[in-house]
């Protein structure tokens, strides 16, 4: 079979078409061999028959005993395939006879036969017999018949086999053009749902965020409030001293507030998911501010971080947003205030799915309100809130979810109705080495020359303050106000040490644009961009330009400098 | 094939055997019975021959002629040649012979014994006994001589007796199929 599956179709209907024919063929040619065997048979048969009639009948014969003769004829005659039998003696004349009324159709066979005793012939005898009976006839013509219909049974069969199988592949090919368009369908969707699931990570930050809003629209407030007020106490007082106090207390609220956008625009940056080995514990710690001066002023944040915490390698975004999403919970959860406490542990042999492993534990727990069992079960699932209209849309813990379950571990809550609630996360220890902590920047003062800086900034303002800070830091710096001014200014003069410029100004170019052009004139320019745009920030870190974010310090301003200096000539050395 | 031989149709030179048959079925004279008869009876004096084995003896060769001998008195005359007239037993012509007496070496085959003056009947049959002549007497002809085969009439039909044991004596073998057309057969021990 596995041959005959190898043979062309179409070959394989002249084959069995061949096969039919060959098969009635043969039928036909045995019929036809066995009607001639028969006859032949029959011929003898009859003649064996005449001779011994002839045989019998000869004493009879010779002798004249008409009465014995006819005898023997009639006793031929009892052959129903008898149909006339005649014996005539030495003179020709007819002796005896028998012939049949009822005689039936069909061919006839007739022998004659001499009638002989020793070498002396007395006459002959003669035979007519029915070749072959009626039903014996039937039967052959019903074989060939029967070898005719099998033959076209054969035929039909295939036929039918054939169409049947065209048909199944038919089925088959269409089948199969469903599939490949449920396929296509199918990666529209996943490319659809990744879409969604982007917008949703962006819609859950924008929801923590709106969180937020008013606490730190409230911090904001102190913080106007204590520069606006220090600015006024100042204008009403001569004394150096005093003074000094309320530029300090100024400077302070300043740079908190600084601190604060600064986290708020990194955290609401439109980012993918990037997973990288983070220590946690320097992570939390950064988030401090966000989460004392976000919340309420009756919600107090207590950290408590466990020394030499075990690397983990996760998206330090989502991690911040978790964290954030978490302590929103717990001061939500006690609207009289009350203490959330942020913790951090290692958790060796932490039991999971029935296998153990090295796991750290970011705990948030509350002293609230808690929650009954029928609504912990719940709590993970999307758009689920018990806050509310207004409150919360009830993404929140499920990003915390979906956090952990894509950084390899999982989340656990405690909680109980007046007893507080506590929300674990437990993440995968990495075997990666945590990267070494940023220098912190170093609060010093440049005396001597540190060389001509190409300073490009649109704003009149913050020109004049940052061409200052650059003159305090030892530098000389040349001004500009767009990327074309900037370039002529280069292509004039070409030997200036630096180029610091805003990211963003008018016109079709911006400052990575020039960085690309002053690259392209000379190689190995340090050139430092700044911006208040988180994302442009994001673009230009991923050509290789340094970017200091806005508002900035002077001695963040000194540090980044040299640092780009450092890449500059660590790059074309 | 073979020429299909007519079945009612009868052909226009009957035969003798046909004119006996006529004589059998009809009421006929008894003059032409009479004559019937012995034209059946000189045709069966040569048809007996077939059917009768003589030792090897009796003929010097193959093609050696059949001799019918007629003693006596002879019945059949002229019918008698016409009925073998061409008439052959196998290779063999009939010759018929006619003769007052008979002797034992007279080369007879088949002898008639009709009596005469100087050799009766039975004299006849004693001459050539042991001699492997098929004797032929007829009961009709009151003879008392009594050959191997004797013709009798019965029911109007000529038909014979056979003494098949005298038959053995004189070494001759008489086929079955003649003793069964016999009205009675002596037969042999």
């Amino acid at each position: 079979m596995r041959f005959w599956s190898t043979i062309p179709e179409r070959l394989k209907l002249t084959v069995v078409l061949t096969g039919a024919l060959l098969l009635l063929v043969a039928g036909v040619w045995v019929a036809v061999f066995n009607e001639r065997l028969y006859r032949e048979q029959k011929t003898r048969d009859v003649a064996v028959e005449a001779e011994i009639l002839a045989a019998s009948v000869a004493g009879a014969l010779a002798f004249d005993d008409r009465s014995t003769v006819q005898q023997y004829v009639d006793a031929l005659g009892a052959n129903p395939e008898v149909e006339i039998v005649g014996v005539y003696d030495d003179k020709g004349v007819l002796v005896a006879r028998f012939a049949r009324k009822d005689a039936a159709e069909g061919p006839t066979l007739e022998i004659t036969r001499p009638v002989t005793q020793g070498q002396t012939g007395l006459g002959r005898v003669y035979l007519k017999t029915i070749t072959e009976p009626a039903v014996r006839r039937a039967s052959r013509v019903g074989i060939i018949a029967l070898l005719a219909v099998m033959a076209s049974l054969l035929v039909a069969m295939m036929g039918t086999g054939q169409a049947a199988q065209r048909r199944a592949n038919k089925a088959l090919a269409e089948r199969a053009e469903e599939l490949a368009e449920a396929n296509r369908q199918l990666e529209i969707e996943m490319e659809e749902r990744a879409r969604a699931e982007e917008a949703l990570r962006q819609s859950q930050k924008m929801e923590a965020i709106g969180q937020l809003t008013g606490g730190v629209a409230h911090d904001f407030n102190n913080l106007l409030m204590v520069a606006s007020g220090g600015l006024d106490l100042m204008d009403r007082t001569e004394d150096p001293v005093r003074r000094q106090k309320l530029k300090d207390g100024v400077r302070e609220a300043l740079t908190r507030g600084a601190d604060l956008v600064r986290q708020l625009l990194a955290f609401s940056r439109r980012t993918a998911l990037k997973p990288e080995v983070v220590d946690l514990g320097q992570k939390i710690e950064s988030m401090r501010i966000l989460l004392d001066r976000s919340l309420r002023e009756d919600i107090t944040v207590n950290m408590d971080l466990a020394e030499h915490l075990w690397p983990v390698e996760l998206d330090a975004n989502q991690l911040e947003l978790a964290i954030l999403n978490l302590a929103v919970n717990a001061r939500d959860a006690m609207p009289n205030g009350g203490p959330i406490v942020v913790k951090a542990e290692n958790a060796p042999s932490h039991r999971r799915d029935g296998e153990t492993g090295d796991y750290v534990c970011v705990s948030v727990s509350d002293q609230g309100q808690g929650m009954a069992p029928d609504i912990v079960s719940r709590v993970f699932e999307p758009y689920f809130t018990t806050k509310e209209v207004g409150k919360g849309t009830g993404l929140g813990l499920s990003q915390v979810y979906g956090f952990c379950r894509a950084s390899g571990g999982e989340v656990r809550i405690v909680s109980e109705p007046g007893q507080g609630t506590t929300v674990a996360m437990y993440l995968p220890r990495s075997n990666k080495a945590a990267p070494e902590k940023p220098i912190e920047a170093v609060r010093r003062r440049r005396t001597r020359a540190q060389g001509r800086v190409l300073l490009v900034e649109d704003d009149e303002g913050v020109a004049a303050l940052v061409a200052e800070m650059l003159t305090e830091l030892g530098y000389a710096p040349t001004r500009a106000s767009t990327v074309s001014t900037a370039l002529d200014v280069f292509d004039r003069d070409p030997a200036y040490d630096m180029v610091l410029s805003d990211m963003v100004m008018p016109g079709e170019r911006n400052g990575l644009d020039l960085a690309r052009e002053i690259w392209k004139r000379r190689a190995g320019v340090p050139i430092l961009l700044t911006t208040g745009y988180s994302e442009a920030a994001a673009q230009a870190t991923a050509e290789g330009v340094r970017v200091l974010l806005k508002p900035y310090r002077i001695e963040a301003l000194a540090s980044e400098l040299e640092a780009a200096k450092a890449d500059a000539r660590r790059l074309h050395a | 094939m073979q020429q299909r031989p007519p079945l009612v149709r009868a052909r226009p030179a009957a035969c003798l055997a046909a004119l006996a048959a006529c004589v059998l079925m009809a009421a006929a004279p008894p003059a032409q019975a009479q004559n019937l008869e012995v034209a059946v009876k000189a045709t069966y004096l040569y048809k007996f021959a077939p059917f009768v084995e003589w030792p090897p003896s009796a003929f010097e060769t193959e093609v050696t002629p059949l001799s019918i001998c007629i003693q006596g008195e002879d019945p059949f005359g002229p019918v008698l040649d016409r009925a073998v007239a061409g008439q052959r037993v196998g290779p063999r012509a009939v010759v018929v012979r006619r003769m007052a007496r008979v002797e034992r070496n007279a080369g007879c085959h088949i002898l008639y014994a009709g009596g005469s003056r100087a050799q009766s009947a039975g004299d006849a049959l004693r001459a050539v006994r042991g001699a492997g002549v098929l004797t032929v007497t007829d009961s009709g002809h009151e003879t008392g001589a009594h050959g191997i085969i004797q013709f009798r009439i019965k029911d109007g039909r000529v038909r014979f007796d056979i003494d098949d044991a005298a038959a053995a004596e004189d070494h001759l073998t008489i086929s079955s199929k003649l003793l069964s057309l016999a009205l009675s057969v002596r037969t042999r021990r």
